[in-house]
C-alpha cells in the first residue's frame, strides 16, 4: 500500500490508510435495487461468481451499508428515496451507478419521469457501462472500487458535503421539493 | 365467431335494447362495443349482472384530430373467458365523466390513474384528484399526445455535453491502433 515514511509521524494519515485498506476489504452493499440492471446481481451474490469472495456482502438497512448500487434508469419518484437512503447512510459511503441510465439516460432519456445523468444529483464514485452491465463485468467494478478505497481515491461522500448547495440545487431543480410525500403513511 | 349461444343471445338484446354503435371482434374471446356516453353504467351493470365480474382495467385514448378522449372498460367473465370492451367517447376540452366506483369498486384506482396522465375528472370519486404516480407534477397529464417528453426532459433533467469532435478523434486513434475494424 501506498503508506510513506513521512506518514508514519502523522498519525492522521497514518490510521486513515490503515483504515482504508480495512474499508476496502469489508463492503457490504445496500440490498435496494432501482432499476433493470438489478437481475445481473443475483447471480453475482451466488454460487458461480460468488461476491463473497471480495468481502461484500448484501445489507438491509442504509444505516449499516457502504456502498448504494444504482442499478439502472431512476425515476423522479425513485430518486426522492434514493436521496433520503443516500443521505441516511453513514460515512465512509461508496455510489456505484449501473449501466448506460445513470450514465446519459440510456434509452428513457427523453422520458418525462426519468433523470438523465445521477452524479447530477449525487456523487457518483464509480460508473459501470454496459445495458445490462454482465456479472464479470460487476465483479470488475467491484474490485475496481475495493482498489479505489484502498488507494483513498473513493471520495464521493466529501464531494458530496463540499459542494452540497451545487447538489441540492439541482435536485429541487428536477424534484421540485425533495421531501417524500407518500398518502399511504400519513 | 366461435361464440357459445348465451353470447349470442347477450349480442343481440344489447343490440336491440341499447344504443351501440359499433360491435366488433378484434381477437378470438374479445368483444368490443362502442356505446353512448350515458349508457356506460347501465351495460356495465348489465354484463356484470351476466357474468363480466372482473373490471381488468379502465384506460383512455387521446384522439387528439377528433379532440376526444375515448375510455375503455375492459370486462372479464372467469366462466366463459371472454373479454369485453367497452368503449366510448368524451370530449377532450375539461374532460369529465361519471365514475363508476359504485358498480366496480376497483375502479378508484382506474380513474386516479387517468385523471393523473390525461386529466379527466371523475365526478363521484373522492380520490380522484388525488396524485398517484407523479409527485409534485407541474405540467399538462404526459400521456397526452400535445404533451412533448423530450423537451420536458430537456428542461427538467439536464443531459451529459460530450465532445462530438473529441468522440470521433478517440475512435480514429483506436482505429490506426488496430484496435476495431473499421466498417465501411
Ligand atoms: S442501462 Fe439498460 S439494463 Fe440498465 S437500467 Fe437502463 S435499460 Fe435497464
Amino acid at each position: 500500500m501506498n503508506i510513506f515514511e513521512e506518514d508514519l509521524n502523522d498519525t492522521i494519515t497514518f490510521w486513515e490508510k490503515i483504515k482504508n485498506i480495512f474499508r476496502g476489504k469489508s463492503l457490504w452493499m445496500l440490498h435496494y435495487c432501482t432499476g433493470c440492471g438489478a437481475v445481473e446481481l443475483p447471480p453475482t451474490m451466488t454460487a458461480r461468481f460468488d461476491m463473497e469472495r471480495l468481502g461484500m456482502g448484501p445489507m438491509a438497512t442504509p444505516r449499516q451499508a457502504d456502498v448504494l448500487l444504482i442499478t439502472g434508469y431512476l425515476s423522479v419518484k425513485t430518486l426522492r428515496r434514493v436521496i433520503y437512503t443516500y443521505e441516511q447512510m453513514m460515512t465512509p459511503k461508496y455510489l456505484v451507478g449501473f449501466g448506460s441510465c445513470t450514465l446519459n439516460g440510456g434509452i428513457y432519456y427523453d422520458s418525462y419521469a426519468v433523470i438523465n445523468r445521477l452524479d447530477y444529483y449525487l456523487p457518483v464514485d464509480l460508473y459501470l457501462a454496459g445495458c445490462m452491465p454482465r456479472p464479470e463485468a460487476i465483479m470488475n467494478t467491484f474490485k475496481t472500487l475495493e482498489n479505489m478505497i484502498t488507494k483513498g481515491e473513493a471520495n464521493g461522500w466529501k464531494k458530496y458535503v463540499e459542494n452540497y448547495d451545487w447538489y441540492r440545487n439541482n435536485q429541487i431543480r428536477s424534484l421540485g421539493e425533495v421531501y417524500v410525500k407518500d398518502e399511504f403513511h400519513e | 365467431m366461435n361464440f357459445t349461444n348465451d353470447t349470442k343471445e347477450l349480442i343481440s338484446i344489447l343490440e336491440k335494447s341499447l344504443d351501440i354503435k359499433d360491435f366488433t371482434t378484434p381477437k378470438k374471446n374479445e368483444i368490443s362495443i362502442v356505446v353512448d356516453q350515458n349508457n356506460v353504467p347501465t351495460i356495465l351493470t348489465y354484463l356484470k349482472d351476466k357474468g363480466w365480474k372482473q373490471l381488468s382495467m379502465i384506460t383512455c385514448v387521446d384522439w387528439i384530430e377528433e379532440n376526444k378522449f375515448e375510455l375503455v372498460y375492459v370486462l372479464f367473465n372467469w366462466t366463459n373467458g371472454i373479454t369485453f370492451l367497452v368503449k366510448t367517447k368524451i370530449e377532450r376540452e375539461n374532460p369529465e365523466y361519471i365514475s363508476i366506483i359504485d358498480i366496480f369498486p376497483g375502479a378508484r384506482y382506474y380513474e386516479r390513474d387517468i385523471h393523473e396522465f390525461f386529466g379527466v375528472k371523475f365526478e363521484g370519486n373522492s380520490d380522484s384528484e388525488k396524485p398517484l404516480f407523479l409527485e409534485l407534477w407541474d405540467d399538462k397529464p404526459p400521456m397526452r399526445k400535445d404533451f412533448d417528453p423530450l423537451e420536458y426532459s430537456k428542461r427538467k433533467f439536464p443531459d451529459r455535453k460530450y465532445d462530438v469532435e473529441l468522440s470521433k478523434n478517440v475512435v480514429k486513434e483506436v482505429i490506426k491502433e488496430g484496435g476495431i475494424n473499421e466498417r465501411t
